[in-house]
């Protein structure tokens, strides 16, 4: 007998809607956690103020260099956030000659969901016809449609903050109300949509609960504190995380059991009976290792980590690993891809000298995608979105002046400043991939990663365009003084610099051209699920994470449908 | 799962600092280069020296004076800048400060006759006024000094007065409101 009904490999985003999901459905699970559990009251930095931190919450260079040569350049980077970011000097990889590749993550439980930027956007039936449409990628197995009750689902229970809009490019959530526009925002937004008539300038979407509901609190979460302190770990639980959110209601079943610590190294599997019967994990700590079984295996250990599970569980029956008789495991890495920016100076206004903001607002605005859409795009398919911000300067140690003047200049409020940023969609292509490193491998003796990634041409041509259409927008929003990625060649993104990382293991029709069917089941074994990243058949231009979660709220009810049924 | 948006909204304190780290990165790289063998030895002591102490709080107090709230050195930013050299800094770091110390106080001493700290309130805030302009018109006039500026003011802005009594501090804003009356809100927020 097993010692569990299923496993979950993974403990942040999409691995926790998964324990819930099953947990609630009566399944006893066990979620597995590759590093160190994490306590709110003691991992979490957000209540000192400012002139607590020692060095003005700067991490020294000396450390950076040797430890956080990678992750330091996280935007959200110091020294009260830096233990939520892996060590580079213990966890290293490899990238093949002539690319490069950022991989920032943390090993903790919860995972990223504790780091994310908590921007939650639906696809749009456009982006999950994207592929079949234009011939990129292969087909979804899903449609829309198939998604749109579970995004419903996820939203009610995450907590999105929104305004409906009815944009088919961009569909509504079921939203929480809105952190409203700045007036600087207000006033841009009503130029930029009279110089554009096809564009929108809307609120942006995030987990964080503007008013928390009744079943929130009931897990502990409060409406947020408009403190803008989410990435030092929220400690009203105001943020979405699997700490927050999911865990609790996994925990609260009884029929959770939570394994940090534990390091998958390869997943068992009965050549017979063609079922995963458990996973073989090391003990990070004593290097220990051991197997716990499961009658059911959701892989959530992010796009990356999964893909390379699948890709070293070998055997002689599995020389490609398991789950990979279409090859496609580890292939068609895809991102964000940014590199197209730009901020100004808005001229005062009478209305904007007299205005100012209360609190600090963890959102701003979002401008959805219209290349491709309303607006032809230049040499490229699919599209972007930008995100961005109105808000008035603040103090400044960076501008002339000494004395009672200068300190006088810092005392009130300055000009109002607009910046935005885009995110542009990535092809799924075969060549991007991850594979484990032939040769080299970590202190547990597992494989490094090999990551072998490029921007390619319509990356390149995408980017562009959404740097020039980035200044057209600030012009036509008043800006002056603008600075932008037009000032320099344009450059798209490194690969794996938006931590977007998905598409290693494809849902897919065709199980010669795709890992996961339409109910996030490996085509080759029944047992065995996947709903994180990897999942992705194409990337779209949206942030990812609350598709992340609605495939695997969906996943997780047709694994315990099948279970019940005993046909897996 | 970043954003662009969480990149150009950090706060301003945050922004300050990585741009004074970059900063001194690249202007430290600089220093080695123009300066060469013909620099006077420094000293190579683990902490500033009094009169390096006396320099930086003379040079914070002229740039941050005390009005109707603290000035720099009564919200502790000397205190501040001498741990980050101790403590925080590594040599090269310690090596930046102490050479673009030692070039203000010679250029001080030339143009005022004195050492920086001994002068008037008034002969300071004209002499680094003129200087201060200067730095900012021209990018490689001094680039410590931009840098020494803006650890200044973090380290000021981020003190618990200048914080909460020269600026506006909420810990808990507890809500957001994106429109109100300056006159509702007339002070900077700290963060």
């Amino acid at each position: 007998m097993a010692d569990f009904d299923a496993i979950v490999v993974g403990s942040g985003m999409s691995g926790g809607w998964v324990a819930k999901e099953l947990c609630e459905r009566g399944l006893k699970v066990c979620v597995l956690e590759r590093g160190k559990s994490t306590k709110p009251t003691e991992d979490y930095t957000d209540m000192m103020d400012p002139w607590e931190y020692p060095n003005l919450n700067r991490v020294s260079k000396a450390e950076e260099q040797e430890h956080y040569a990678i992750q330091s350049s996280i935007y959200n980077w110091s020294a009260d956030t830096k233990h939520w970011w892996v060590k580079d000097s213990e966890h290293p990889y490899e990238t093949a000659e002539g690319t490069d590749y950022t991989w920032r993550r943390g090993y903790h439980v919860g995972g990223r969901s504790l780091m994310w930027a908590r921007q939650s956007y639906r696809l749009s039936a456009i982006d999950i016809l994207a592929n079949k449409t234009d011939g990129h990628g292969v087909d979804w197995p899903i449609r829309y449609e198939d998604l749109a009750p579970w995004y419903d689902y996820v939203e009610e229970f995450a907590g999105i903050s929104g305004q409906a809009e009815g944009l088919d490019i961009l569909p509504d959530s079921k939203f929480l109300p809105v952190f409203e526009f700045t007036c600087g925002e207000e006033l841009a937004r009503d130029r930029i949509e009279e110089n554009f008539p096809t564009r929108r300038m809307i609120h942006g979407r995030c987990a964080n609960l503007r008013r928390a509901t009744p079943e929130q609190q009931a897990l502990g979460r409060g409406s947020c504190q408009v403190r803008n302190k989410c990435h030092k770990g929220c400690s009203f639980g105001a943020y979405f995380s699997s700490v927050s959110a999911t865990l609790p209601a996994a925990e609260r079943t009884g029929n959770l059991t939570l394994m940090t610590d534990q390091i998958v190294a390869e997943l068992e599997h009965d050549a017979e009976t063609n079922r995963v019967t458990g996973v073989r994990v090391i003990d990070r700590n004593t290097k220990a290792t051991k197997t716990v079984t499961a009658n059911i295996v959701f892989l959530n250990a992010s796009a990356i980590a999964s893909s390379l599970i699948l890709q070293n569980s070998k055997s002689a029956e599995n020389p490609n690993g398991l789950a990979n008789s279409s090859g496609m495991v580890g292939r068609n890495l895809m991102d964000h891809v940014g590199g197209a920016w730009g901020s100004g100076r808005i001229p005062m206004t009478p209305e904007l000298a007299d205005k100012y903001t209360y609190g600090r607002r963890p959102n701003g605005f979002y401008i959805p995608r219209f290349r491709n859409h309303t607006e032809e795009g230049d040499g490229y398919v699919r599209g972007f979105g930008y995100q961005g911000g109105v808000h008035r300067g603040g103090w400044s140690g960076e501008k002339s002046g000494v004395g009672k003047d200068y300190k006088a200049s810092n005392r009130s409020p300055g000009d109002w400043y607009i910046s935005m940023g885009a995110f542009g969609e990535i092809l799924p292509d075969e060549r991007n991939r991850v594979t484990p490193h032939p040769t080299k491998k970590d202190q547990w003796g597992l494989p490094l990663p090999l990551f072998d990634a490029k921007m390619r041409q319509n990356e390149i041509n995408l980017i562009k365009q959404a740097s020039t259409d980035a200044v057209a927008m600030l012009k036509a929003a008043g800006a002056v003084d603008i600075r932008s990625s037009e000032d320099y060649e344009v450059q798209p993104s490194r690969p794996g610099n938006a931590i977007h990382e998905m598409g290693t293991a494809r849902m897919g029709r065709d199980p010669k051209t795709s890992v996961l069917n339409k109910y996030l089941q490996t085509h080759d074994i029944p047992n065995l699920f996947i709903s994180d990243g990897s999942a992705m058949t194409s990337s779209a231009c949206q942030n990812p994470s609350l598709t992340y979660m609605a495939l695997s709220a969906k996943a997780a009810k047709h694994a315990a449908d099948f279970y019940e049924a005993g046909e897996i | 799962m970043t954003d662009f948006l969480m990149m150009q909204r950090r706060d301003a304190l945050k922004s300050l600092l990585a741009i004074s780290a970059a900063g001194a990165l690249t202007a430290c790289i600089g220093e080695g280069k123009a300066d060469g063998a013909s620099a006077p030895k420094l000293s190579s002591a683990p902490s500033l020296s009094t009169a390096e102490m006396a320099l930086v709080s003379a040079l914070g107090q002229t740039i941050i004076p005390m009005t109707d709230t603290a000035g720099a050195v009564e919200a502790g930013v000397p205190a501040v800048v001498q741990t980050l050299f101790t403590e925080w800094g590594d040599e090269n770091y310690r090596t930046y400060w102490r050479a673009g110390l030692d070039k203000l106080e010679k250029h001080f001493v030339k143009e005022g006759g004195q050492k920086f700290a001994a002068m008037s309130a008034s002969q300071q805030a004209n002499l680094l006024g003129r200087y201060d302009e200067k730095a900012f018109a021209d990018n490689d006039f001094d680039p410590f000094y931009k840098d020494m500026k803006s650890t200044i003011a973090t380290a000021y802005y981020m003190s618990e007065p200048g914080a909460t009594e020269e600026l506006a501090y909420e810990a808990v804003p507890g809500e957001w409101r994106g429109c109100v009356p300056l006159s509702d809100q007339p002070k900077t927020w700290a963060t």
